[in-house]
């Protein structure tokens, strides 16, 4: 027993979580976006598939990691804006092109990634800057959780701060929110809810190809598999419902999904993976139900209260 | 010509236009990656029709994408959208499978009886759950239904690598070969296809005569589109929506079963690769109308059939197909918002050239 808790709380296992939970937390956060902007965007996972193939395409053709960094940028703005032009433009169902969307995805990048790398896929380009800290090293437990990430994990903490200000405390935020709660309302005070949704499908687009280049680029050296986004996008996905649209709490919510993940693989020897891994759905399930009785019982409250006026 | 005509003909016309563009950009992506556009087209008809045994893989497909579409039609009518027939499928075909393996030995109609049965209460149930969510508690069924997907794909990658694992070691993850006694009878040589689709076709036709001929069907329909004057006519929407739900994950659930009995004889990972998905977008397409479906269902069987015959005659990644529906469906969805800008843009134009007019040669009017 104390092994098994022994291998739960290691250092191996914090560093693992960081590992799977940064693509998860960097989509989620795009996706609370789109969610605060009142679409529901389950397009995600091929968002990071295309992210992943174009930044490792990207480091393959001019042999630099910050070229494929900026080319699958340049995808997910386009991504982006195509999403919108679909969900907002042309008023689609949103679900129907978050479907289409990863199918497409699964499609091009792997039709791109026959026609460009061969059948056994691409491996070896150049990859971004791990961060090490000769400071770091020398505190015990922290140090090994925090040394040798990508840099993109820390800059994914960077980017959670600066979107939850961005929601909660700029003009623009409000709107966004607005545009997702009412909509009409907005449109009284002059301001385009339209608008909003673009801006926040774009941010989508960019963060998911950031969490794809994060699986190509960061996580291995620039190496692309079909299908390697790996159901993440409808990970991020819970984690926005688990997380209600909140930057940070999606963060949170990506690290649990990270923790589950470390431990299953920690703990093979002990109990199946897939068990493990299959918890946080669960719980992501529960949550809905307790956040949704939660909310008929609060709107049942005052209708409550009339009726003990009356008598 | 009435309303309805003229609706479904700009249907028709607007399916033709988007399938034309989607083949199209394909011939264009094949173009930029050095391949022959015509070549590949031609290739990919031959590998679709060339020999009877690939119209055979075509009709088994074409099975499975017009069951999952179905399924799909049966929950959209009501107003759910089963997106979780993906895992109703998988959970369906392993428990339809692993029934065969413990009965080894049974009498045949027996062990397929039991499992067809088995895959329609552990697929229904599956459905169920979401089903009751949604209508008692008010939780979005998309979301729930992901949720389970995943859920049942790990619990069925659990169980092949563990409890169910085969003994044999030339499979790694897989339950035990079906005995052949327990098969769905093979219809032509060295393809997929199997007895299994008269059984298909038999509930694709129930499934179009109960939605499109008779009063449940229109009862359906109007739970869909008005559920509280449905209510005030005295329907009860909660049960009927239930109801199609669990239907809708049964069909999925018998659709695994169908996989494993009719064409792979084993549950390993290849017995669904997101073809639930690949029905929903082809009942999408459709527009949740089920004779639409089947129909369509045949056409995108034969894209993908053709598409891997493509990949093996002339070496063009097989991913090519998926670019092309997805095309479609990019389209499809954006039918409606697509004529309606072109109609404000004229609408515009045509109230910019009348103020114009009316500036230029007012003192004429006037």
């Amino acid at each position: 027993m104390n092994d098994i808790l022994g291998r739960i709380f290691s250092a191996g296992t914090f560093q693992q979580m960081l590992r799977s939970a940064t693509p998860v937390a960097l989509a989620a956060i795009g996706g609370s976006m789109t969610e605060h902007a009142g679409i529901m965007n389950i397009g995600m996972d091929g968002m990071i598939l295309m992210g992943a193939f174009f930044a490792v395409l990207g480091s393959f053709l001019f042999q630099s990691a910050m070229a494929g960094l900026a080319l699958t940028l340049g995808v997910g703005l386009i991504v982006g804006l195509f999403f919108a032009l679909l969900v907002v433009k042309f008023k689609s169902d949103e679900f129907i092109i978050g479907c289409a969307l990863n199918t497409f995805a699964l499609g091009l990048t792997g039709y791109l990634s026959d026609s460009v790398f061969g059948a056994s896929g691409a491996k070896g380009n150049p990859s971004l800057l791990v961060v090490r800290l000769p400071f770091l090293r020398k505190i015990p437990f922290i140090g090994t959780v925090l040394n040798g990430q990508s840099i993109l994990v820390w800059v994914t903490v960077v980017l959670m701060v600066i979107m939850w200000v961005f929601v909660y405390k700029t003009p623009h935020g409000f709107w966004l929110r607005a545009s997702g709660e009412k909509p009409e309302t907005l449109r009284t005070a002059g301001i385009s809810p339209e608008r909003m949704k673009w801006i926040a499908s774009i941010l989508c687009g960019l963060f998911c190809a950031l969490a794809g280049a994060y699986l190509s680029l960061g996580q291995l050296s620039g190496t692309f598999s079909k299908g390697m986004s790996n159901s993440r996008g409808y990970i991020a996905f819970a984690c926005v419902i688990f997380a209600a649209a909140h930057p940070g709490k999606a963060y949170l919510a990506a690290l649990m999904f990270g923790f589950f993940d470390a431990i299953g693989m920690r703990l093979q020897a002990y109990v199946s993976s897939e068990l493990t891994q299959m918890i946080p759905y669960i719980i992501t399930i529960l949550m809905m139900i307790y956040v949704v009785v939660r909310q008929n019982n609060r709107r049942r409250a005052p209708r409550k209260l009339q009726g003990m006026a009356k008598s | 010509m009435s309303e309805r005509m003229q609706q479904r003909l700009r249907y028709l016309a607007f399916l033709v236009i988007s399938i034309l563009l989607a083949f199209g950009i394909g011939a264009i992506v094949l173009a930029v990656t050095d391949h022959e556009p015509l070549a590949a087209y031609k290739a990919m008809f031959q590998g679709a029709f060339s020999a009877p045994r690939h119209i055979g893989d075509v009709l088994e497909y074409a099975m499975v994408l017009a069951l999952c579409g179905l399924a799909c039609d049966l929950g959209s009518r009501v107003g759910i959208f089963n997106v979780g027939g993906e895992g109703q499928l998988l959970l369906g075909a392993i428990v339809a499978c692993q029934v065969g393996v413990w009965l080894k030995g049974s009498p045949t109609w027996l062990v397929m009886v039991l499992a067809a049965l088995a895959a329609i209460v552990v697929g229904g149930v599956y459905a169920f759950i979401p089903g009751v969510l949604k209508v008692k508690v008010k939780v979005n069924e998309v979301i729930t239904t992901i949720m389970l997907n995943t859920v049942a794909a790990l619990l069925c990658s659990y169980l092949v690598k563990g409890p169910w694992q085969s003994s044999s070691k030339y499979v790694t993850a897989g339950t035990e070969k079906l005995n052949a006694q327990y098969w769905f009878g093979g219809l032509i040589k060295g393809s997929k296809l199997s007895t299994a689709i008269f059984a298909a076709a038999v509930i694709a036709f129930f499934i179009w005569y109960v939605m499109q001929r008779t009063s449940r069907g229109y009862e359906m329909k109007l739970i869909g589109q008005n559920p509280r004057f449905a209510r005030f006519s005295g329907l009860r929407n909660d049960t009927v929506v239930i109801l199609c739900m669990t239907i809708s994950g049964a069909i999925c659930g018998l659709v695994g079963m169908f996989r494993v009995y009719g064409a792979e004889h084993i549950f390993k990972s290849g017995i669904s690769n997101d073809y639930y998905f690949e029905g929903l977008m082809v009942a999408m397409i459709a527009r949740y109308q089920p004779l639409t479906t089947i129909l369509l269902s045949l056409f995108f069987a034969a894209l993908k059939i053709g598409a891997e015959g493509m990949q093996a005659s002339a070496g063009v990644s097989n991913h090519i197909y998926l670019i092309i529906q997805t095309i479609i469906i990019f389209f499809m969805a954006a039918e409606s918002g697509i004529f309606t800008a072109i109609e404000n843009r004229r609408m515009q134009k045509a109230a910019r050239r009348a103020a114009l007019a009316r500036r230029e040669g007012g003192t004429d009017n006037e």
